[in-house]
């Protein structure tokens, strides 16, 4: 079976206008701009809403007196697909298993969200935020000091009115 | 009723077998064998706690229920013997929902710590109910809690978690026989318990409770909260503390050694292995290394010289040994090497010697004051030898000189004017003027030493951890050893440096590149090594055709 070819036969030049196409597209920019219902965002005057299923920058919850929850139990380190989370455990004062290193390296991190899933004692989150620009590339390792730190919202990883997403 | 079948030829001593049906196949075990064994030998693993290979079975935490036919009720296969045309299930529907409620009963109590219980990973609780456990605990009571208790050694105890499986009490009374761990209180409320204050300090074998432990309950000091366990390499290998040779496991991980386990040898140390060895690994995790080939004297002393490379450096190095001993300037070669090296590193030391025109290699190796017997079972001790291969050292042809701490007995070496090898030996003992005298002085080893001051050449060596290899163990017996970790910078076995070298002295086109190929080549010129081969010595080792008795015995 041959190729087929279709010619199109373009008008001569000068025969036609970009005017008429023009003036179509300023038309609607005007429009656009005497539109009440505006949809341009100053950001980042204006913050944007997040869904509270957003994954971003990853909160460490603390206990009351400060310490983190986390328990060193090494299962977010094993689950996490691109390997972005490095755990030293230890014991404390206590005898308690506590984290003596904990740190993510948010640039290698996909926010999949699955060490927030798999973490028995709801310690590491990720979190409802989005903004982490640095100046240098070792700023984007959060050591345990600084993702305790995080003040933002952790994600939902579910609708808490609906559990089971009936 | 059981058949014997008598084996007709040879001079094996007859074996009376039986033939029994497992899950719908038929199996032929030696007589006396139980059920749960002889299901282990078709691949069925039959869950079990108080069953324990080393030890008495109490049939107590009735775990191991199977049907028989016949039977009127479950039988715990870890008592029951396997008989001719006995009909067993280990996964009928009343096997399975029986120890379902078993395991549901251990969980009443079991606290669900599992994110920071060591055991984690390697439990068999966890296993066991992930494969036959209900998906949910049904119990609303609160759990009893006994906290945790310090029994002295290396052995911390965990009361909550324990299954009264009293494995640890049944090692210290039948094989450690020094019965300091019991039960005490009833039902409920029973917990292992030590006797007195003491606890388990002062015992050698009692990091063995810590390995049989099926839970979390006992757990090792040195290991508590440092990894997980599913996060560890396992590499089989030689224990290389002393000359008992028992088979280990180097658990490894981010390239460092993180504790060692016992491997079941049944010709060497059973299941066990002494604390003294379990405990010794820091060694191989040092950090100052010599990472590059140095040659020139006075080498070692600037170390940040440029290494040009290993080429280089065994051109030169063959090219000035060459010269000395065609210019007769060589003299004999004085050899000192270390006992834990393997017998590939030490046969390509002599080789090497011998090409150069002979002279001694010697070694030192510290030797303990006694034994140290593991009563229960009797052919594995800590040995007086406190290094792995000094037999093997001796069957290549190495004399051991210098006292029992492993230093001294180096004086002609020290001042030897001809040509001076050290493999491996730190010197610790000896000053910087060691080998100043020497025509041609070269130092093979892992770590940087004062006494390698005046080499003319730094070669750096891997440690046993970082390659493959063999040691000959008290008996006699040749075992392999495999690699753990990576090596540093350039660092090289030694049987590959020295195999190197021997080949280029003594004109050879090959020389070998694999621990396989050294030891095979080892293997046919040497007369105590004679008919073995690297594959000949399988996962149990393979004894070598003569006995040398050890200096000093």
């Amino acid at each position: 079976m041959g190729v087929q070819v279709k010619v199109i036969q373009r008008p001569e030049p000068g025969r036609t206008s970009y005017l008429r196409a023009a003036l179509k597209g300023m038309a609607l920019t005007f429009r656009h701009m005497v539109n009440p219902t505006k949809v341009t965002q100053q950001y980042p005057e204006e913050q944007t809403d997040l869904s509270p299923r957003w994954r971003g920058t990853h909160v460490m919850e603390t206990h009351a007196d400060g310490r983190p929850k986390c328990v060193a139990c090494g299962l977010c380190p094993t689950v996490c697909p691109a390997n972005c989370i490095r755990l030293v455990g230890g014991e404390d004062d206590n005898g308690n298993r506590y984290p003596i290193v904990y740190e993510i390296d948010e640039f290698r991190c996909i926010f999949c969200g699955m060490c927030q899933e798999v973490c028995p004692v709801e310690a590491i989150h990720v979190g409802q935020h989005f903004e982490n620009a640095e100046y240098s590339r070792d700023r984007f390792v959060y050591d345990l000091d600084r993702l305790m730190e995080q003040d933002h919202p952790s994600t939902l990883l579910w609708d808490p009115s609906d559990p089971r997403s009936e | 009723m059981s058949q014997s079948t008598p084996q007709a030829n040879g001079n094996d001593a007859a074996v009376e077998t039986v033939t029994l049906t497992i899950d719908g196949r038929e199996v032929t075990v030696p007589k006396g064998t139980t059920v749960l064994k002889a299901a282990e030998s078709v691949g069925t693993e039959v869950p079990h706690y108080c069953f324990h290979e080393g030890l008495s079975s109490p049939a107590m935490c009735r775990l191991c229920l199977v049907e028989v036919e016949g039977a009127p009720k479950l039988q715990p296969s870890c008592v029951t013997q396997a008989q001719d045309g006995q009909v067993v299930r280990t996964q009928g529907d009343q096997a399975l929902r029986q120890r379902r409620g078993v395991l549901e009963f251990y969980l009443v109590n079991h606290p669900l710590d599992c994110p920071i219980c060591d055991q984690s990973g390697e439990c068999h609780l966890q296993d066991y109910v992930h494969e036959e456990g209900r998906d949910h605990g049904r119990s609303r009571e609160p759990k009893r809690v006994f906290g945790r208790d310090d029994f002295g050694g290396d052995v911390l105890f965990y009361g909550d978690r324990c299954v009264m499986c009293t494995r640890c009490v049944r090692f210290m009374n039948e094989v450690e026989q020094d019965p300091r761990l019991t039960v005490v209180e009833r039902g409920n409320r029973s917990v292992i318990d030590t006797f007195f204050e003491e606890g388990l300090d002062g015992t050698h074998w009692s990091g063995n409770v810590v390995d049989i432990c099926p839970v979390g309950a006992l757990v090792s000091k040195d290991f508590l909260y440092k990894q997980r366990a599913w996060d560890l390499d396992h590499t089989p290998s030689i224990c290389p503390s002393c000359s008992q040779g028992c088979n280990i496991s180097l658990h490894t991980r981010d390239n460092l050694v993180q504790r060692l386990k016992p491997r079941k040898n049944l010709d060497v140390n059973g299941h066990w292995m002494c604390d003294h060895g379990r405990h010794r690994y820091e060694f191989m995790n040092r950090p100052d290394r010599l990472t590059e080939p140095l040659t020139g004297r006075g080498t070692a002393r600037t170390p940040s010289s440029a290494s040009r490379g290993w080429r280089a450096a065994l051109t030169d190095v063959v090219d000035r040994a060459r010269s000395l001993a065609e210019g007769g300037r060589g003299g004999r070669v004085m050899a000192v090497m270390s006992p834990n090296a393997s017998n590939e590193d030490i046969g390509a030391l002599v080789e090497v010697v011998d090409a150069l025109g002979g002279g001694d290699v010697v070694y030192r190796m510290a030797r303990a004051d006694d034994e140290i017997v593991l009563k229960g079972y009797p052919s594995l001790a800590r040995r007086r030898d406190l290094a792995a291969n000094g037999h093997g050292a001796e069957l290549l042809g190495a004399t051991r000189v210098g006292d029992d701490d492993a230093t001294g007995g180096l004086e002609a070496v020290a001042d030897h004017d001809g040509i001076v090898i050290v493999l491996g030996d730190e010197l610790d003992d000896q000053g910087e003027d060691f080998g100043r005298a020497a025509a041609l002085y070269l130092y093979l080893g892992a770590h940087p030493s004062e006494a390698a001051t005046h080499a003319d050449a730094v070669l750096p060596t891997t440690t046993f951890a970082e390659q493959e290899g063999t040691f000959t163990n008290i008996q006699g017996r040749v075992q392999r050893f495999r690699q753990g970790l990576r090596a540093p910078g350039s660092a090289r076995p030694a049987w590959l440096i020295l195999g190197a070298v021997a080949a280029e002295l003594s004109g050879r086109e090959t020389a070998p590149t694999s621990a396989e190929e050294a030891f095979d080549a080892l293997a046919g010129r040497t007369n105590a090594l004679a008919g073995l081969t690297w594959d000949g010595l399988g996962s149990r080792g393979a004894l070598v055709n003569e006995t040398v008795p050890l200096a000093g015995d």
